[in-house]
């Protein structure tokens, strides 16, 4: 107990420091926003990257040691006490006992125990018992054995797991990565609201196996994947492209769709780029820079960036019907549109995952909220003696049990206070 | 309408900071009949803050529980809600005094929030929206009690035995089970939380965990409440330590959701 304590307030801990540094940046950003000194410590201790440093899966690798342990460890003595609970002289220790009962009955009832079974003890005693929540003391076993299934899903996905991202315009087709599969992009839609803001993305997509040529079509959007060929494809985000033309001399060179953020090496020139930098519907030059009044294509800018064997030529915005033009080549970009990015995941151990975050419920539901309770009541003379065993939240159950006993004594069915206990 | 959740929703804040004015004042008079005022007030609110969630579901078209003005009024619906359950449950006045200041500070924040109605964004149109903020909502109220009741365990201690508060606070044994009780409540949905918010995002985005710091904070909160519950199995650790703890959960519960949102941004910043 004490070595689980401390590995869970460590990784409490390690988690919380880990927030507040941003994950995944380069050396050089760290050096810029927490100088030379904290940039060299946080790579040093692969703060970069926290949740999947090498002291970060020994942690959980310890905790997942620790659950195993105390599942084996304590499983016999689960079982022995979830048998003695039956057992009416292996009761044990009582939580509470009330004297001077007339009608023990009344309170089995109050306290909603089940219906007592009556025998002579070994004294020669009449006495009833009943136990009930006696499934409440697997829930923290039960809980331990759900996490442990979640780190052990979470841990399998992220090793065994692939993901894969296309991005595109209708028309296109793109292969996915390296699975074999190919996406074409039918048709992507941005419903828009009378107001401009995003209602919803919509892909319309076929997924292609190259091998054996099957085809399969799919609707996608936010929060409504689909499942083809055991990928799960996600509509992800979006973005603006256009098409951009090259012409020599007056004359076409080369014809490309281009995403926000892609470049074109012109043809006959390799060393020539032109970089899209961004993508302005309605522009208007704000205080800031440019910017967009809405999404609506009423103004259309392209912000390029033209660079020569790596130096940077220029930069400007060009509006619709511009042309940009470096010596003999004259640069177009027209027919702005929506891309669409699909991101595709195969990760056979979600359901794992999935069951152990359940079963980690079931356990807590069991451990917090069923609890186990036995009550004994002797006849002593004339009068019952009523003892009372609850294994969690004792002193509630004492009260109730004095509760349903002070409401016998008065002759009354029923008492008040907690009754399911 | 919106103009009407806005009157209904100043009525109740004013309600919320009498009743915490009158808490304060049985606290220092000993007056039963305000206690009893306080806690008709509060239960008077509820009905109004209800009527003002609804009102503005209504006019919004969808759960009110969408950025941070509609979270941190559902959350001071909450709080109120859990608290008056357990005032009632436990026979247990006093508690009044702890919850009040907390629903008054969280309403307050409420209040310095935009009120204005948004449409959603496409991640947010989903069913799992329903299951992940309203179970949040009652963890955190759930939470926020857990924390009036360490601070009540902890002034009980100060007084001495056989003195008047003796009918209106439990004893230490029975508080720190009702403490125990309400960080089991908040724990049990704070956990129902964090699964159906990782499969909404498993849905949305493909990736049930990310690391997005309201997720690692959402579970470094979760991990504090297992080491409370790990803390009370051993001798000397339930009371006043328990009471400690339960307070400092709670700190860290009100840096996840206000903390987090305003210096830790990721996936949850509308929230």
């Amino acid at each position: 107990m004490p070595f689980a304590i401390g590995l869970l307030s460590v990784l409490a801990i390690a988690c919380a420091l880990s927030s507040l540094v941003t994950q995944g940046q380069a050396y050089n950003w760290y050096v810029s926003k927490y100088g030379e000194r904290t940039a060299a410590v946080i790579i040093a201790l692969h703060a970069d990257d926290a949740y999947h440093s090498g002291w970060f899966l020994a942690l959980t690798g310890f905790l997942c040691l620790n659950l195993i342990g105390c599942s084996l460890v304590r499983l016999p003595g689960l079982i022995r006490r979830f048998r003695r609970m039956g057992d009416p002289d292996a009761m044990g220790e009582p939580t509470a006992t009330e004297e001077g009962i007339n009608k023990p009955e009344s309170v089995f009832e109050t306290l909603r125990m089940p219906s007592p079974t009556a025998r002579k003890n070994g004294e020669g005693r009449e006495e009833l018992y009943s136990a009930k929540n006696r499934i409440g003391l697997w829930g923290a076993w039960i809980c331990h054995i759900g996490i442990l299934m979640l780190i052990l899903g979470f841990a399998l996905g992220q090793w065994t797991g692939k993901q894969e991202t296309v991005y595109g315009v209708p028309g296109q087709t793109k292969l996915l990565g390296d699975t074999g599969l190919a996406v074409t992009i039918r048709d992507f839609t941005v419903s828009l609201r009378e107001d401009d803001t995003v209602e919803q993305y919509t892909a319309d997509i076929t997924v292609t196996e190259q091998d054996t040529g099957r085809s399969e079509d799919a609707w996608i959007s936010v929060n409504n994947p689909a499942k083809r060929f055991g990928w799960t494809f996600y509509q992800n985000s979006t973005g603006y492209a256009s098409r951009v033309r090259v012409l020599k001399d007056g004359k076409d060179l080369q014809e490309e769709i281009l995403c926000v953020g892609e470049s074109l090496a012109v043809a006959d020139k390799p060393d020539l780029i032109i970089h899209f930098q961004a993508f302005y519907p309605d522009y208007v030059m704000a205080d800031s820079g440019p910017a967009t009044r809405s999404g609506q294509m009423n103004h259309p800018a392209w912000l390029y960036l033209v660079a020569y064997q790596g130096q940077v030529l220029g930069m400007n915005a060009l509006m619709e019907g511009e042309e940009l033009t470096i010596d003999e080549y004259t640069v177009l970009f027209d027919q702005p549109r929506n891309y669409t990015l699909i991101s595709a995941k195969r990760d056979l151990f979600t359901p794992l995952a999935l069951a152990g975050g359940l079963v980690t419920m079931l356990g807590l539901m069991l451990a917090l909220y069923v609890r186990p309770a036995s009550l004994k009541a002797v006849k002593d003379g004339e009068a019952w003696t009523v003892y009372g065993r609850c294994e969690k939240g004792g002193v509630l159950f004492a009260e109730a049990l004095r509760d349903a006993a002070d409401a016998e004594r008065k002759g009354k069915p029923e008492g008040k206070g907690e009754q399911g206990t | 309408m919106i103009q009407t959740e806005n009157v209904l929703f100043t009525i109740v804040m004013v309600g919320y900071f009498a009743a915490m004015i009158l808490y304060f004042v049985f606290a220092a008079t000993r007056k039963e009949t305000l206690w009893k005022a306080a806690f008709g007030i509060q239960a008077g609110c509820l009905i109004l803050h209800t009527a003002a969630l609804v009102i503005r579901g209504i006019g919004a078209g969808r759960l009110p529980m969408t950025n941070q003005y509609e979270f941190a009024t559902c959350f001071a619906w909450a709080l109120c809600l859990v608290s008056l359950i357990f005032i009632h449950k436990y026979r247990f006045p006093a508690l009044g005094i702890g919850a009040a200041p907390v629903i008054f500070l969280i309403i307050g924040y409420a209040a310095m929030q935009s009120r204005e109605v948004r449409e959603l964004m496409p991640a947010l149109r989903s069913n799992w929206l329903a299951f992940h903020v309203s179970t949040a909502i009652i963890s955190y109220g759930a939470f926020g009690v857990s924390f009036a009741v360490g601070i009540m365990f902890l002034l009980r201690e100060k007084l001495k035995e056989g003195s008047y508060w003796d009918q209106h606070i439990p004893s230490l044994q029975k508080l720190d089970q009702i403490g125990y009780r309400s960080v089991s409540l908040g724990l049990l949905f704070l956990t129902f939380t964090i699964l159906t918010g990782a499969i909404w995002a498993e849905r949305a985005w493909g990736s049930y965990w990310s690391w997005d710091p309201k997720e690692t904070w959402s579970l470094v909160t979760w991990i504090i409440y297992m080491v409370y519950l790990h803390l009370r199995l051993r001798r000397g650790w339930k009371g006043k330590a328990a009471a400690m703890f339960a307070v400092i959960g709670f700190i860290c519960v009100i840096f996840t959701y206000i903390g987090v949102n305003t210096f830790l941004p990721g996936v949850h910043s509308y929230a």
